[in-house]
C-alpha cells in the first residue's frame, strides 16, 4: 500500500495531466462543455424530485437539498468507477509504448470524478442559498467524509481498470452493480424507512454509511455516529485491500492482453 | 557510475497464444470443462544476455517474430520478463511505433508534453525545448493540429524530435526510421551519431542491413528468441545473410 502512495506522489504531475485531459476529452465536441457536469445532476434532481414529491410523497425535510446531496455523492462514485473501467483500454497505445505506473489511469479517474464533485458541491451551496437553508457548523466535516469516499473510489477503480482489460464482462456487471447501488443507497429515501432486515445487511455498504454521515453533518447538524465511522472505515479498508491485491495480480500481464 | 548503459541477464519470456481468445468470464469458466487446449506457449525470448556500453550504437537484426520487439519492450519496462533481469543506467526513451503513444485527439504540442512527462522529464525542461522540437520535426505549421490528422511520416518526425530533444541517456529505435524521407533519415542518423559522441547509448532495430553495417558498433542477430550471433556488425550480418539464403533455398 505504501508503494502505491509513493508512486502517486512521485507521479503527481502525470496524475493531474491525465485527470485534466480526461475532462477535456470527455467534453470535446459538446457545445455546453464542462457545464454538462452541472446540468446532468440538476436534470437528475428534477426527475427524482418530481417522482418522489408528487407521485410518492416522501416526507423528508429540505428534500431538494437532501436529494441533491445524495445525487452528487453517488455520482462521484459512479463517475470515478465508470471512467476507470476503460481508463487503461482507452490508453492502449500509450501503455504499450511507454512505461509508467499502471495505477495512474485508475487513480486519475478518481481524481477526475472528484474535480466534478467539487463543481457540484458549488451548486449544492447555491441551492442552499436559494432555499435559504443555513447549514450547521458540522458541514465543515464534509470534506473528511468525501476524503474517505475518495479512498473507496480509488480502491474500486484499481481492480476495475485491470479486470476490464482481461474480462470485458466487468463493464456490464459493474453497470448492474451501479444501478442496484443507486436504489440500495439512501439517496431519495431515509435509511430508517427500510425494513430492519435490509438495514442489517445494507449497513455494511460503504456508500450507505458515507451518505448517512453526509446527511448527518450537512442537514441535521449531528456528528457521524461511531457506528457509521466504524462500518465505513472497516468496509472501505477491506475493499481497498482486496482491490489492491486484485490490481497487483493482474497489472503486469495486463499489457500483454492489449 | 557504471560503464554500461544496459545489462540484460538471462532474460526469458513466454507468451500464451490463444487460438480462440477467451474474453469473457463465461468463456473462461466453460473453457475449464473443455478438454481441447485453446492456447500454446510461445517462447518469445530464451535466455538472452548482452550489454550495451555508454557511447555505443547497438544494432539488432532478425526475421519477423524473432523476439526483437519483445526484447525492446522488456528493456523499456513495458513487459516484465518471466526470469532474468534488466539493469538500465539512466533515462531511456523507446520509439517502438509511430509516435510515442500519442493521443490522436491531442495537438502536437500537448502530445510532446504528455509523452515526455510520462517518460519522467520535468515540465520546465520541456518548456524550453518545445520550439526546438517542432522545428526539428519540421512541423511549424502543424504545432496546433490534432495528431489524428498527421501522416505516418509526420508522426515519426514528431516522435523522433521529441525523443532526442528531451535528451535521454539511452535511445531505443524500433524500425521506424524507414518511414521518413531520405532527408529526414539523414538528420536522424546525424543526431544518433552526435548522441553517441556525447556518451549516450542507442539500440536500433532495422531490416536495413546496410545501415547497421555502417553505423552500429556492435550488433546482434536474434532468431526464434535466441541469440544466433553477437559481435561486429559485419560478422553478424554475414550470419544473418547466410540464414536468410538458406531459408529461401
Amino acid at each position: 500500500m505504501t508503494s502505491i502512495r509513493e508512486e502517486m506522489w512521485k507521479s503527481r504531475a502525470i496524475l493531474f495531466n491525465f485527470a485534466i485531459s480526461d475532462l477535456k476529452i470527455r467534453y470535446r465536441n459538446s457545445i455546453l462543455g464542462v457545464l454538462w457536469s452541472v446540468i446532468e445532476p440538476l436534470l437528475m434532481l428534477g426527475v427524482l424530485y418530481f417522482v418522489f414529491s408528487t407521485m410518492f410523497k416522501f416526507d423528508i425535510p429540505n428534500f431538494p437539498i437532501y436529494l441533491l446531496l445524495g445525487i452528487i455523492i453517488y455520482n462521484c462514485f459512479k463517475n470515478g468507477t465508470t471512467f476507470a473501467l476503460n481508463s487503461l483500454t482507452n490508453r492502449a497505445s500509450l501503455i504499450t509504448q511507454i512505461y509508467f505506473p499502471r495505477s495512474i489511469p485508475a487513480i486519475s479517474s478518481a481524481i477526475t470524478a472528484s474535480i466534478m464533485l467539487a463543481i457540484e458541491v458549488g451548486i449544492l451551496l447555491v441551492f442552499m442559498i436559494g432555499f435559504q437553508f443555513v447549514p450547521p457548523i458540522t458541514i465543515l466535516l464534509l470534506p473528511l467524509i468525501l476524503g474517505l469516499q475518495f479512498m473507496l473510489v480509488v480502491g474500486v477503480c484499481l481492480p476495475l481498470s485491470v479486470l476490464n482489460v482481461k474480462f470485458k464482462d466487468t463493464e456490464f456487471i459493474w453497470g448492474v452493480v451501479l444501478s442496484a447501488g443507486f436504489f440500495l443507497t439512501p439517496i431519495f429515501y431515509q435509511f430508517d424507512m427500510l425494513p430492519e432486515y435490509l438495514q442489517n445487511i445494507l449497513q455494511f455498504s460503504p456508500m450507505v454509511q458515507i451518505l448517512t454521515m453526509a446527511h448527518h453533518v450537512v442537514l441535521y447538524g449531528m456528528l457521524p455516529t461511531v457506528n457509521s465511522i466504524l462500518y465505513a472505515v472497516g468496509s472501505i479498508s477491506v475493499i481497498t485491500v482486496i482491490g489492491y491485491l486484485i490490481f497487483r495480480k493482474f497489472q503486469a500481464q495486463m499489457v500483454e492482453e492489449m | 557510475m557504471s560503464e554500461y548503459a544496459i545489462r540484460v541477464k538471462n532474460v526469458s519470456k513466454k507468451f500464451k497464444i490463444h487460438h480462440e481468445k477467451r474474453d469473457s468470464i463465461f468463456e473462461s469458466v466453460s473453457g475449464v470443462f473443455q478438454k481441447k487446449t485453446h492456447s500454446e506457449i510461445l517462447q518469445a525470448l530464451d535466455d538472452i544476455s548482452f550489454d550495451v556500453k555508454k557511447g555505443e550504437i547497438f544494432g539488432i537484426v532478425g526475421p519477423n517474430g524473432s523476439g526483437k520487439s519483445t526484447l525492446l519492450r522488456i528493456i523499456s519496462k513495458i513487459y516484465q520478463p518471466d526470469s532474468g533481469s534488466v539493469e538500465v543506467n539512466g533515462t531511456i526513451i523507446p520509439i517502438l511505433a509511430l509516435g510515442l503513444g500519442f493521443h490522436p485527439e491531442f495537438t502536437a504540442i500537448t502530445n510532446i508534453y504528455q509523452s515526455s512527462i510520462l517518460l519522467g522529464f520535468k515540465k520546465e525542461v520541456i518548456d524550453n525545448r518545445v520550439k526546438e522540437i517542432i522545428e526539428f520535426a519540421e512541423l511549424e505549421k502543424f504545432a496546433d493540429t490534432k495528431v489524428k490528422n498527421f501522416s505516418n511520416g509526420m508522426l515519426m518526425r514528431l516522435a523522433f524530435a521529441t525523443s532526442v530533444l528531451v535528451d535521454p541517456d539511452i535511445l531505443i529505435v524500433d524500425e521506424v526510421l524507414a518511414v521518413g524521407d531520405t532527408n529526414f533519415q539523414k538528420k536522424c542518423i546525424d543526431t544518433i551519431q552526435s548522441f553517441k559522441k556525447r556518451g549516450k547509448a542507442i539500440i536500433f532495430v532495422s531490416h536495413a542491413l546496410g545501415m547497421i553495417e555502417e553505423y552500429a558498433d556492435r550488433a546482434m542477430f536474434l532468431n526464434k528468441g535466441k541469440i544466433e550471433k553477437i559481435g561486429l556488425p559485419l560478422d553478424v550480418i554475414a550470419a544473418y545473410d547466410d540464414f536468410s539464403t538458406k531459408r529461401y533455398e
